[in-house]
């Protein structure tokens, strides 16, 4: 291990100088780039010189829409080490409506105050479009162009541990995004944590392996930034070239000698469906020793299919690691103990409506199997808490809350969500959880957010948008997911009229896929006034998901009548 | 290749992706009807990509609606290619 950096820019200078410790970055031509700590810490500072060259100075904020790994984190430190803040935003409009991308990177600029925006020739066509929003960007920047020519005379600035490293943007859709205010000392704590020895316990002979995007926290902290504090080497893969043939994930860490990996449970999900027999000859995953899941809910079934189509090959079901993160903690918050068989609970689903994990026999009709994501890491404090902030005992369903010097402590310019977010210096994380035996269980949300393989998704966004069509109500439309198959599923209720129903059932999966890539598991369409209202008319997320799933939303053609209209 | 053997290529490709029946799907489809997901796609993407040795960077996916639209792409970049 280092010495003990205290911000991102320390770490570069303390990193050892053996050419044969880095990031190996993997292209979507699958091309080859190795960069040694040496010749990321000599380029960062080039970098940072041409950026202060350019009127960036410490504090100034500065978004990346870069699509390639290598130039993306080599401008992303470049910028930390001049003392400038990155906003990263993912670089990827694929199938999603153009406007609707611009929109977003639009808005997260304009609530992060940069004026300058970072990109690449290949990105320009649909970024340049950021130009004609309001979004407070005056110029383009593009990696291709502004670091050639001689290196600028530059005097790095002092980076504190109290100074912003970065913000991550984790709503963009609305006008008013929330960036998450990461710190040096955040950072710092948070990567000393969940690599250090109460997390993976990384050891020099590691070698990480992702194929995560690098704009959003599992990957830009778990394979970059905390490598780099904790001296660990990765191999990194664009997302996409995971998304086009999942098994390469697989291939990799075979071939790279990975002992390392993260994924969303959806990605374990689908390796197991792709792996083929004749994979199982050529693989050997036995050199693994953690392979973390995390980012969305984890189905235990899905990791024991994973274990089953693997042991081929060396795979140990302990080495999976169940854990618990979110942006505004940082990254992590839990961790399941490293080398440690998985842990489930069974319970029963009718007393966790109200809010009591009651243990039942495997096998129990109506009960449902969660998986423990651990416990919170030295220094840290995590607790699940009633309506009042109170502290409930185990098997006790209540909000799950936080603090420790990994827990950021505000969104960026943003007093409202600040102040819904943090209560008393602890995080409020928005979602439901208990603690059974000491661990910590994740089983749902207060908040009403999406996550649909790995991705989040806020439903305000989706509801706004179908509210512009044609035949549907502004304000009488409501998104939310459900279970179904093992996998999230996306529910579209809204209210029309009968002679609507047959285009709009068309129409609203059309639209949706258009802003979010997401296929819709199902539109209902209700009369008008059928949708579930507070006293003040407003629609109820929760109620309308309820009577979706207790099969009572009065859809048109089915002859049901709603109940709409009186809840206070 | 022909237009006829491309969307032959693309029913079995999204059949084995989406473990449906897709024979009966035309140009005229749109892929989110079909129940493919962005993520799916770039999966069935991936997979004509080597089943045709093709390349087709991330870029030119923007905006890709109906079956007709990444046909017409696969061709182009077929095209190009041999």
């Amino acid at each position: 291990m280092l010495g003990s950096p205290k911000t991102l820019v320390d770490a570069l200078s303390l990193l050892p100088r053996d050419e044969t410790r880095g990031f190996r970055f993997i292209g979507a031509d699958t091309k080859e780039r190795f960069y040694s700590y040496d010749a990321i810490e000599k380029e960062a500072h080039r970098r940072a010189a041409h950026f202060a060259a350019l009127g960036l100075k410490k504090g100034d904020r500065l978004a990346i829409v870069v699509p390639e790994g290598h130039e993306f984190v080599l401008s992303f430190v470049g910028a930390c080490v001049a003392g400038v803040i990155p906003v990263p935003i993912f670089p990827r409009a694929s199938f999603k409506g153009l406007d609707g991308y611009v929109d977003t990177v639009a808005h997260i600029c304009k609530g992060s105050g940069a004026q300058y925006l970072l990109t690449m020739e290949a990105t320009k066509p649909f970024v340049e479009k950021v130009l004609e929003r309001d979004s407070g960007i005056t110029k383009l920047l593009y990696t291709e162009s502004i670091f050639e020519g001689p290196t600028p005379a530059f005097t790095p600035p002092k980076v504190d541990p109290e100074d912003i490293c970065f913000l991550q943007f984790t709503s963009g859709s609305t006008s008013r995004p929330k960036g998450v205010v990461v710190t040096h000392a955040n950072l710092v704590a948070n990567s000393q944590a969940f690599l250090g020895p109460a997390g993976l316990g990384m050891v020099e002979e590691d070698m990480a392996v992702s194929w995560l995007p690098l704009f959003h926290d599992m990957g830009l902290i778990g394979f970059i930034l905390g490598p780099l504090i904790c001296n660990v080497c990765s191999v990194l893969l664009p997302t996409s070239t995971f998304a086009r043939g999942p098994r390469i994930w697989l291939e990799t860490l075979h071939k790279f000698h990975g002992t390392v990996t993260y994924a969303p449970n959806f990605a374990y999900a689908l390796a197991t469906k792709r792996v083929r027999d004749r994979d199982l000859a050529e693989l050997d995953l036995s050199h693994v020793r953690i392979a973390g899941c995390g980012a969305e809910p984890i189905q235990a079934q899905t990791m024991r299919d994973f274990v089953a189509r693997l042991a081929p090959v060396g795979f140990k079901e302990t080495m999976l690691l169940p854990s618990y993160g979110m942006a505004e903690g940082t990254l992590a918050i839990t961790f399941h103990p490293r080398g440690t068989p998985l842990v489930t609970d069974i319970v029963d689903h009718d007393a966790m409506k109200k809010g009591e994990a009651s243990p039942v026999p495997r096998g129990t009709p109506k009960s449902l199997e969660l998986v423990a994501c651990g416990v919170p890491f030295p220094g840290h404090e995590v607790l699940v808490v009633d309506e009042d902030g109170k502290a409930l005992p185990e098997r006790r369903v209540g909000q799950i809350v936080t603090r420790g010097p990994s827990v950021t402590q505000s969104y960026y310019n943003n007093p409202e969500a600040t102040a819904e977010g943090w209560k008393n210096g602890w995080l409020q994380t928005g979602d439901l959880g208990y603690y059974a035996n000491g661990a910590l269980y994740i089983c749902g949300r207060i908040k009403d957010l999406i996550i649909i393989n790995g991705a989040n998704y806020y439903p305000q966004d989706i509801e706004w948008a179908l509210g512009e069509m044609d035949g549907v109500r502004r304000g009488n439309v409501i998104a939310f997911s459900v279970q179904a198959e093992g996998t999230e599923q996306l529910v579209i209720a809204a209210e029309a009229n009968s002679g609507d129903v047959e285009r709009l059932k068309k129409q609203i999966p059309e639209r949706v896929y258009e802003l979010t890539g997401l296929s819709t598991g199902y539109v209902a369409i209700v009369g008008v006034g059928g949708l579930p209202k507070t006293s003040s008319g407003k629609v109820q997320r929760r109620k309308t998901k309820q009577l979706y799933e207790d099969n009572l939303l009065a859809e048109h053609g089915t002859g049901r009548v709603g109940d709409g209209g009186d809840e206070g | 290749m022909k237009r006829s053997e491309l969307i032959t290529v693309f029913q079995r490709m999204a059949s084995e992706i989406a473990e449906k029946d897709f024979s009966h799907v035309s140009e005229e489809s749109v892929i989110a009807d079909l129940g493919i997901d962005s993520l799916g796609m770039l999966e069935l993407v991936g997979s004509m990509e080597r089943e045709l040795k093709i390349q087709i960077p991330d870029e030119q996916l923007v905006g890709i609606q109906s079956v007709r639209q990444l046909l017409d792409l696969v061709e182009k970049r077929t095209t190009q290619t041999t």
